[in-house]
C-alpha cells in the first residue's frame, strides 16, 4: 500500500524538525565552540568556552540547582499530585469542583504564579511571614527569597504545590480501572489503604512513568519562577541553567558561552531521561511491589 | 483516613486559593494600607488602582496577543502532527528512522535554542511579530503532538484504510473523509496541550518580540513589577485584570479542557 502521496504528508514534519531541531542542533554545536557577541564575525576559540563554564561558580551553582529542580519534580511535586489523585479518586463530596480549582494554576500562567508568590512570600508584605506573625511565630519568619540559603528552594513552592496538571493525568488513568477490582477487593475485606497500595498504584505505573518524564522535562526548561521571584539572586544562589544560558546571551553577549551552557543543559537532559527510563524499566519489572 | 483525607484536601484549597483572595483584596488597598496591615478589608473599596492600570496599559491588547498566538501555533502544530502521522499509518523506506528524526525533540530541553531560534526567526524576517512566535511555539511543541495524535491514530483499525481504497477512494480522499473525522480525540488533547503550553510560555516571547504591539501577557506581567514598583496595589490590580479573563474562559470550558485530556491522555 506504499504511495508516493505519502511523502506529502511527511513533509511539512521534516521542514518543521529540521529547521526547529536538526539545524539548532548543529548551530549550538559551531557557536559553542567560537568566541561571539551576535552582530561582528566568529573567532574559534576550540573548547575554551567549556573551560569558562567550569571555572564559573555560577555555572555550577546553575548546574546544581537544576538537578535540585528535577529532584522536587521526580520526588515531592509527582508523589503530591498522585496523593491528591488518590483522595479524589475515592469522590469525596465536591471532588469535581475541587478537581477543576486544583487545575486552575495551570491555565493562569507560571508567570502570573511567579508574580503572586513572589508576594506570598514577600519578607515585609508577604502572606507567609504575615500569617506566621499572627499564629505567634514571628521568630519562624525569614527573608525566603533574599536568603541564598533558602531562595532556590523558596522558588519551587508554588510548582510543588500546584500539582493540578499531574493529578488530572493520574486521575485520567485511574478512571479506566475496573470497578470489578475494588469490589474484588472489598469482599476480601481490604482496607483503602490497601486498595490505593496494591490495586490502584500498580494500575497507573505508565502515568506515574508519563508524569515523571514531563516533570522533569518541565523543571529542565523551569525558567519563569528563578526570574522573577529572585532573578537568580541573591547572589547567583538560585540562578538554573535556563537563566544562566539567557543571561549569557541577552545580557552578557557571550553567545558562545551561552550556547556552551546550551549543550551541557541537553546533555544533562539526556542523562536525567535516560535515568528516568532506566528506573521505570527496572520498577516496571518488579511489578512495583 | 477519611480525617487525612479532607486535610490534604482543604490544605490544597488554602495553597491554591488564598494567595489570589489575598491579591484581589490587595489590589483594592492603597499602598500604605498594604504595609501597615496586610490582612485587614480596605478602608474603602476604590477602583482607583485598576482605573490607573487601564490608563496606562492595554491588557486587551496583550490578552488577544496571547490568544491569537496560542490559537495559530496549535492549529499550525496540530495539522502537521496530523499530516504526519497518517503517513506513519502506511508503510514506506526509512520509516523508523523518520519516526525517530521527528519525534527526538520530546527530549531536547528547547531553552538550549535561544541564539539559533533568535537567529532564524531574524533571517526570516519575522522579528518581533506574532508570526515569528507562533511558528517557534508550532516548531518546539510538533515532536509532543506528533506523539500524541499518532498514538491515538494507532488505534484506528487498519482494515478501514482497505476499506476505504476497495471503495475506490483515493489516498488524499481517505484522509478527509475517513481518517479526519475519527482523529478528533487525539487532536483535542494535543490541541488542549498545546494551547495551555502556548498560553503559559514567556521565554521566546520575551526574546523575539520587542515592542508594545507584539507583547503577550506574560511579557507584560513580567513587566508589572518593574512598572508598578513603587505602587504595589497598582501591580495586583494590572495582574487581577490580566487574569481575570483567563480564569472567566476556564470557568466556562473547564470541563471540556479537563475532559479533552481525559479522552487521550491514557496511551
Amino acid at each position: 500500500m506504499t504511495s508516493r502521496q505519502i511523502y506529502w504528508y511527511l513533509a511539512p514534519a521534516l521542514l518543521f524538525t529540521v529547521v526547529f531541531f536538526v539545524f539548532p542542533i548543529l548551530f549550538v554545536m559551531y557557536v559553542d565552540l567560537h568566541e561571539w557577541n551576535g552582530l561582528g564575525a566568529m573567532k574559534f576559540v576550540g573548547l575554551d568556552n567549556f573551560r569558562f563554564l567550569f571555572d564559573d561558580p555560577s555555572f555550577k551553582t546553575a548546574t546544581v540547582n537544576t538537578i535540585y529542580w528535577i529532584l522536587a519534580g521526580i520526588f515531592l511535586h509527582t508523589p503530591l499530585g498522585l496523593l491528591l489523585a488518590l483522595i479524589l479518586f475515592k469522590k469525596p463530596r465536591g471532588w469535581k469542583a475541587f478537581r477543576l480549582l486544583f487545575f486552575l494554576p495551570n491555565v493562569i500562567s507560571t508567570t502570573a504564579l511567579a508574580f503572586l508568590w513572589y508576594f506570598v512570600l514577600h519578607v515585609s508584605l508577604g502572606l507567609v511571614n504575615n500569617g506566621l506573625k499572627v499564629a505567634g511565630l514571628t521568630s519562624w519568619t525569614h527573608a525566603w527569597l533574599s536568603d541564598p540559603g533558602t531562595a532556590v528552594f523558596a522558588n519551587m513552592v508554588p510548582f510543588v504545590l500546584y500539582v493540578g496538571f499531574t493529578m488530572v493525568i493520574f486521575l485520567t488513568q485511574m478512571s479506566t480501572i475496573s470497578p470489578d477490582m475494588y469490589e474484588a477487593a472489598d469482599i476480601d475485606g481490604a482496607t483503602s489503604w490497601q486498595k490505593d497500595r496494591y490495586i490502584t498504584i500498580p494500575l497507573v505505573k505508565s502515568a506515574i512513568g508519563i508524569n515523571i518524564i514531563f516533570n522533569t522535562a518541565f523543571c529542565l526548561r523551569m525558567f519563569e519562577y528563578p526570574l522573577l521571584m529572585t532573578n537568580g539572586g541573591p547572589a547567583d544562589s538560585s540562578l538554573n541553567l535556563s537563566l544562566y544560558i539567557y543571561r549569557e546571551m541577552i545580557t552578557a553577549n557571550r553567545y558562545g558561552v551561552s550556547m556552551a551552557a546550551g549543550l551541557v543543559t541537553i546533555l544533562l537532559g539526556a542523562v536525567a531521561m535516560l535515568l528516568v527510563f532506566g528506573v521505570l524499566r527496572i520498577g516496571e519489572r518488579r511489578g512495583l511491589r | 483516613m477519611k480525617g487525612f483525607r479532607w486535610l490534604v484536601i482543604v490544605l490544597f484549597l488554602l495553597v491554591t486559593l488564598v494567595p489570589f483572595l489575598w491579591l484581589i483584596l490587595a489590589s483594592f488597598k492603597t499602598s500604605s494600607e498594604l504595609f501597615s496591615a496586610p490582612f485587614k478589608l480596605p478602608e474603602h473599596w476604590s477602583w482607583d488602582n485598576y482605573r490607573s492600570v487601564l490608563e496606562s496599559h492595554p491588557i486587551p491588547k496583550y490578552f488577544f496577543n496571547s490568544l491569537i498566538l496560542a490559537v495559530s501555533s496549535t492549529i499550525l502544530a496540530v495539522a502537521i502532527a496530523t499530516l504526519v502521522s497518517y503517513a506513519f499509518m502506511y508503510k514506506f523506506k526509512f520509516k523508523p528512522g523518520l519516526l525517530l528524526l521527528i519525534t527526538f525533540g520530546i527530549f531536547i530541553p528547547t531553552n538550549a535554542f535561544l541564539v539559533p531560534y533568535y537567529f532564524i526567526v531574524n533571517w526570516i524576517g519575522l522579528y518581533d511579530s506574532l508570526a515569528g512566535v507562533a511558528l517557534v511555539y508550532a516548531g518546539v511543541s510538533l515532536p509532543l503532538s506528533i506523539l500524541i495524535v499518532k498514538t491515538y491514530m494507532e488505534s484506528i483499525q487498519h482494515e478501514i484504510l482497505e476499506a476505504s481504497f476497495i471503495d475506490g477512494a483515493s489516498v488524499h480522499r481517505t484522509f478527509f473523509n475517513v481518517i479526519l473525522p475519527i482523529s478528533y480525540p487525539g487532536m483535542t488533547t494535543a490541541s488542549i496541550f498545546l494551547m495551555i503550553t502556548a498560553w503559559n510560555e514567556l521565554l521566546f516571547a520575551n526574546l523575539l518580540t520587542q515592542s508594545e504591539g507584539t507583547r503577550t501577557l506574560q511579557v507584560a506581567i513580567r513587566f508589572f513589577l518593574s512598572t508598578f514598583s513603587a505602587n504595589y496595589p497598582v501591580a495586583f490590580a494590572a495582574m487581577v485584570i490580566a487574569v481575570l479573563p483567563t480564569i472567566l474562559i476556564y470557568s466556562l470550558l473547564s470541563e471540556k479542557i479537563i475532559g479533552g485530556l481525559t479522552a487521550g491522555a491514557v496511551k
